[in-house]
């Protein structure tokens, strides 16, 4: 008997054509990063819905430390997406911008969604 | 009945990979029960806090100190574990269901990392490479943006915990306390925060025995409030865990009669300085977009007009995750009891205990209590 290593399943937004691919509940209107069947909210019924890729920076953070694949220093940034979810998103090139500075979606990078000017 | 704190007692902090992690809990759960002049068999049921703790954690740890044979809770709550244990072990008291009961708090994270704590994988912003530094630092530009702030009134929490901390012989990071320079030139870990602006990774156990006001010596719970984050998206606009702080607060003001001016010292969840701040302006103890100035003039510092973390906070002290609210209560005890040493805050009749755990993407905190404790009478 051992154990057993899994990786698993991803839990981020998933991102097809530089949007994520979400989905709004049809009873409150909120917004979300998943494609869900029930509203996280509400328990209302939601229907699939792409976000993006237009966004605000609500904050970003430059990073010092390594974490994962990913090698200091790498900048991550929560955007709110245009009438959609909040996301974290790496911001590329790295740096941090001010809130309120809008970004789009650029693509994916390994599962980490990413932001560009 | 009306629940109290009958007896506190911690380990030391630090890192002790070495030891066994059911050693570092004993010594905090003996000295709480000499403490409370009590025997195990005095202890109806027990609450274990503990986040990183392997499985069956909180019975071997209470089987070894004459604790078996009776209800047994272990509670994960984050950086919060320990305080949710002790508002648990209140309430129990408070509604009858039991007389006197015990809430210990025990974590060995040096046995499990070999740096920061690493981001949860099945979680999608843990996943995304959120690790805690960076949650917090995320909050920390967001706030001094919208306060028009310079990053360097953050360090005054590091210097004020810090010196704090120096007089705490229990401490993790006791020694020499860095200058206000010192913490701005160290090493740059997320956004605004260096190095001396987080907690240590730390080892360590803190245990608590509540039973009732009416018991010798007792420290009696003035009010306790235990809420979880509402959903935190982009609907709202505060940093995270403002909303959540505040809300358990509310709470308390209400249950206790009390405000915010009635507080003599408090103890609170300073992982990182940005945290004493978010959370210092959330309970209502300082005006928006002022905490920090507060702490570089001294107003929050030993000495002042109302100091916080006067142990030397997380920041200090340390951060055994499971622990840590537990070591809080034991301080503002010592504080209440007129029996802090150098640190004693003169004159504390009334003291705030706040602990805030988090890091489960899309909500406003885990887990977070606030309470007020009194002066034994």
């Amino acid at each position: 008997m051992s154990s057993v290593t899994v990786e698993p399943a991803d839990p981020r937004p998933v991102v097809v054509d530089c949007r994520v691919h979400g989905s709004r509940c049809r009873s409150c209107g909120r917004p979300d990063a998943w494609v869900r069947e029930r509203c996280a909210a509400c328990l209302g019924p939601c229907e699939p819905e792409a976000f993006g890729p237009s966004g605000i920076v609500w904050s970003s953070a430059d990073v010092h430390l390594p974490i994962g694949h990913r090698l200091p220093p790498f900048t991550l940034a929560q955007v709110d997406l245009l009438d959609g979810p909040r996301v974290l998103a790496r911001l590329e090139p790295t740096g941090e911008l001010a809130p309120g500075t809008p970004v789009q979606i650029v693509g994916s990078d390994d599962g980490d969604v990413v932001v560009g000017p | 009945m009306n629940p109290a704190i009958v007896g506190v007692g911690t380990s030391g902090f630090g890192r002790f990979p070495t030891e066994r992690i059911e050693s570092l809990a004993w010594t905090a759960v003996v000295e709480a029960l000499d403490d409370a002049g009590l025997t195990p068999s005095d202890i109806d049921a027990a609450y274990v806090g503990s986040v990183f703790g392997p499985p069956g954690i909180a019975n071997r740890v209470l089987a070894g100190v004459g604790l078996a044979g009776i209800p047994v809770y272990r509670i994960e709550a984050a950086c919060a574990s320990g305080t949710v244990a002790l508002h648990e072990a209140q309430r129990a008291v408070r509604t009858g269901v039991h007389r006197r009961v015990l809430a210990v708090g025990v974590e060995q994270l040096s046995v499990v990392f070999d740096g920061p704590i690493v981001p949860e994988p099945t979680d999608p912003e843990g996943r995304a490479g959120l690790a805690l530094p960076a949650l917090y630092a995320l909050q920390a530009n967001r706030y001094l943006d919208a306060h028009g702030l310079d990053a360097s009134v953050l360090a005054h929490i590091a210097v004020k915990n810090k010196f704090a901390g120096s007089l705490n012989p229990r401490a993790h990071l006791g020694g020499t306390p860095p200058s206000f320079e010192q913490v701005l030139a160290s090493r740059p870990i997320a956004g605004p925060l260096t190095l001396l602006q987080c907690c240590p990774m730390t080892d360590g156990a803190a245990a608590v025995v509540v039973g009732a006001d009416t018991d010798p010596g007792a420290v009696p719970f003035l009010a306790s409030s235990f809420v979880s984050g509402p959903m935190w998206d982009a609907a709202g606009d505060e940093p995270w865990s403002m909303r959540t702080v505040a809300a358990a607060a509310a709470n308390v003001w209400e249950q206790s009669g009390r405000g915010p001016d009635d507080v003599n010292v408090a103890e609170m969840h300073d992982a990182f300085t940005i945290g004493e701040i978010l959370t210092t302006e959330a309970l209502g103890l300082a005006a928006p977009g002022t905490a920090g100035d507060l702490a570089g003039r001294g107003e929050t510092a030993l000495g002042g007009r109302l100091p916080i973390n006067p142990s030397g906070g997380l920041l200090s002290r340390g951060h055994p995750l499971g622990a840590t609210g537990l070591a809080q209560a034991a301080e503002l005890v010592w504080q209440l009891r007129g029996a802090a040493g150098p640190r004693q805050v003169e004159g504390a009749r009334v003291a705030l205990l706040e602990t805030m755990g988090g890091g489960a993407a899309g909500v406003d905190g885990n887990a977070c209590v606030v309470a007020l404790l009194g002066a034994p009478s």
